[in-house]
């Protein structure tokens, strides 16, 4: 158990997020699926149990709310992650009310994204990460 | 609600001036109404009312002289009985001096009564003079036959053949005189008579004129005072449209209505002042609005940098040349893309004074689309922009027009919900010389009872805070000074549709000015 994976999906409309971060998560000890398109990503949640799924809030067609929720009716043990950037602190304030597990704000370090994963699967019941 | 009202707002006159500039034009103008010669209202009232003094004094005095001329008249008729009387008289005595040989000194003594009244009512009328000259004549002739007769009668040498000749002479001139001096009588009595039926008419024909001269002046000083009230009424309205160009004038003489004038282009300075401030200060409002925006869009570069940046530091060395490479890469194109979205906020921000310069309409709008990109992604709304190609460059100032657009997109915005969209054309007008933007949304429309009142200033009919109630009042002025216009309709619930036309540059933006 304790050597297993996390499941993260990942949701971001920016393609440089995914890129960057795709590796930077497996290498911390995650199987990691990125989508720029929120729609992929919901199907994708809808076919699988994720994790953790950290999502932008600010996409077009669906946003990291509607995601939210989708992913909690779901699952109720998947933990969601918000990207946020300025001006939607609205959108976060609801995000966290309706249960996200924790938010990071825009411009974050791959390390600021690591350690909120690693208290999320610390929380799964995953072994507990360090961040390099 | 089905109604679908529409309001146009025009303006015909714009300034692109410069405040000093136009300080100086006002200054000129001003001069302009207050040097011409004054015509006031009170000196053409003044001029009205001796016109008519004026005009009773001559009614008064001709009535004076007619009546001293009726007068005269009377004397003379008067005196001209007195002397037929006389004259009579001496050819009743002459009568019976013939027939009875007596009362032939009564006759002289009659005659030269006679002789003083003709001198008297002589005096009292000039009449014709060969009607004088021929009584005078035949009295004369009738009296030296007389005095004849009487020292002939005196010498008791007088035949029979003799009398019978002077007796036929002093008929003759005695009958001649009367004759004369009788239709002399005659024609007086009837030219007093035609003087006392003048007096008679005066007064009517007087009161007549009097009402015909007091119409004229009611109805000319009530004419150019509505006129002149009228063309302040005008001004005003043009005024209440945006139009703050000064009132020119337009007449040789000035008026109370001048100073009325100067106060209105004092106020007009003051106004367009004041506008100035108000469109500054809601540039600054929108910058506010935008700053958030732009400060979103920005996180996402600034983002991908620092992420891109932490892996190349984490894995320069197990990286790939092609993956640094596009690593390296995308920090430029990121660092490019940041770059872009201030310069685009900075473009929009930057104080300036008002520039005309040939603008290519299409690129303006999607320019402006692309500062409010993040409020639509925000809003959910979706934007669709159309530009026919090949449109004629218009002239104008880029970022005043840019500010136009920007408020018609964030209020279409802010009227769509969730899965709003919103259209953009530009396309060449129908009027010709035109182009035009239309800004459709299919957003809660604009109740028909506010529609007249939606380009005035500080009018909002968002919640308290939220707008300033200047945006489309702002545009308004900013699209009138580049010679366009913005329509409006919409349908409540349904749809609004705001369209601004504006002048290609082919056909100058001042050419409907006059």
């Amino acid at each position: 158990m304790e050597d297993k994976k996390v499941d993260v999906l990942l949701v971001d409309d920016e393609a440089i997020v995914g890129n960057r971060l795709k590796p930077a998560l497996t290498k911390f000890g995650c199987q990691v699926e990125v989508f720029e398109d929120p729609k992929e990503a919901l199907k994708r949640i809808d076919e699988k149990e994720f994790d953790i799924i950290v999502t932008d809030i600010m996409m077009a067609d669906v946003n990291g709310i509607q995601l939210l929720e989708f992913a909690q009716k779901k699952s109720t043990r998947t933990k969601v992650i918000i990207i946020t950037g300025y001006a939607t602190e609205a959108l976060a304030r609801e995000a966290m009310a309706k249960g996200a597990f924790d938010m990071i704000s825009k411009p974050f370090r791959p390390n600021d994204l690591r350690e909120v994963i690693g208290k999320a699967a610390k929380a799964l019941g995953f072994k507990e990460r360090t961040v390099a | 609600m089905m109604s679908a009202a529409e309001l146009e707002s025009s303006s015909k006159h714009g300034s692109t001036l410069k405040m000093e500039e136009r300080k100086a034009m006002v200054e000129t103008i001003d001069k302009g109404l207050v040097e011409r010669p004054s015509f006031s209202f009170r000196l053409q009232l003044s001029l009205g009312f001796l016109l008519l003094f004026i005009l009773s004094m001559a009614i008064i005095i001709g009535s004076m002289t007619a009546i001293k001329h009726i007068q005269n008249k009377l004397h003379f008729f008067q005196a001209s009985e007195r002397f037929l009387f006389e004259v009579e008289q001496a050819r009743r005595w002459e009568k019976n001096y013939f027939l009875y040989g007596t009362n032939l000194t009564d006759a002289a003594q009659s005659a030269s009564n006679a002789k003083i009244l003709l001198s008297q009512s002589l005096s009292y009328q000039k009449i014709d003079t060969e009607q004088a000259t021929q009584i005078s004549y035949n009295l004369d002739k009738y009296r030296e036959i007389l005095e004849e007769l009487v020292i002939l009668d005196k010498r008791s040498g007088i035949d029979l053949a003799q009398k019978q000749l002077i007796e036929t002479a002093l008929r003759k001139h005695g009958a001649e005189m009367v004759e004369v001096a009788v239709s002399l009588t005659l024609k007086e009595q009837a030219s007093i008579n035609a003087l006392l039926n003048l007096i008679q008419q005066i007064p009517i024909y007087a009161l007549v004129l009097y009402l015909l001269i007091m119409i004229y002046v009611a109805h000319f000083l009530a004419q150019r005072f509505m006129k002149r009230l009228n063309f302040l009424i005008d001004a005003t309205q043009r005024i209440a449209k945006g139009d703050f160009s000064p009132i020119v004038p337009i007449r040789k003489y000035r008026d109370e209505f001048t100073t009325v004038s100067v106060a209105i282009n004092r106020m007009l300075e003051e106004l367009d002042t004041r506008q100035k401030a108000m469109v500054e200060s809601h540039k600054l409002k929108a910058i506010g609005n935008l700053t958030a925006g732009v400060a979103h869009e920005l996180n996402n570069p600034i983002n991908n940098i620092m992420l891109t940046a932490h892996s190349l530091l984490e894995d320069r060395k197990d990286l790939s040349e092609e993956e640094l490479v596009e690593m390296i890469n995308d920090l430029i194109n990121e660092t490019e893309r940041s770059r872009s979205i201030v310069r685009n906020l900075l473009d929009f921000a930057r104080e300036s004074e008002s520039t005309s310069e040939p603008l290519d309409l299409g690129m303006l709008v999607r320019q402006t689309i692309k500062l409010t990109e993040n409020q639509i992604k925000v809003s959910g709304a979706k934007i669709d922009v159309t530009v026919q190609p090949n449109l004629p460059n218009i002239r104008g100032d880029k970022q005043k027009l840019k500010q136009v657009f920007l408020n018609l997109i964030l209020n279409a915005v802010d009227a769509v919900s969730k899965d709003g969209i919103i259209k953009i054309d530009v396309e060449k007008s129908a009027s010709p010389g035109f182009l035009a933007v239309h800004v459709l949304d299919n957003g809660c429309g604009i109740p028909p009872h506010i529609l007249p009142f939606i380009f005035d200033p500080f009018f909002t009919s968002k919640a308290p805070g939220k707008g300033t109630g200047l945006g489309l009042s702002v545009s308004h002025g900013i699209v009138n000074m580049h010679g366009g216009r913005i329509n409006v309709s919409s349908e409540e619930g349904k749809y609004s549709r705001f369209t601004v036309l504006l002048p290609t540059s082919e056909i100058p933006a001042d050419i409907n000015r006059h």
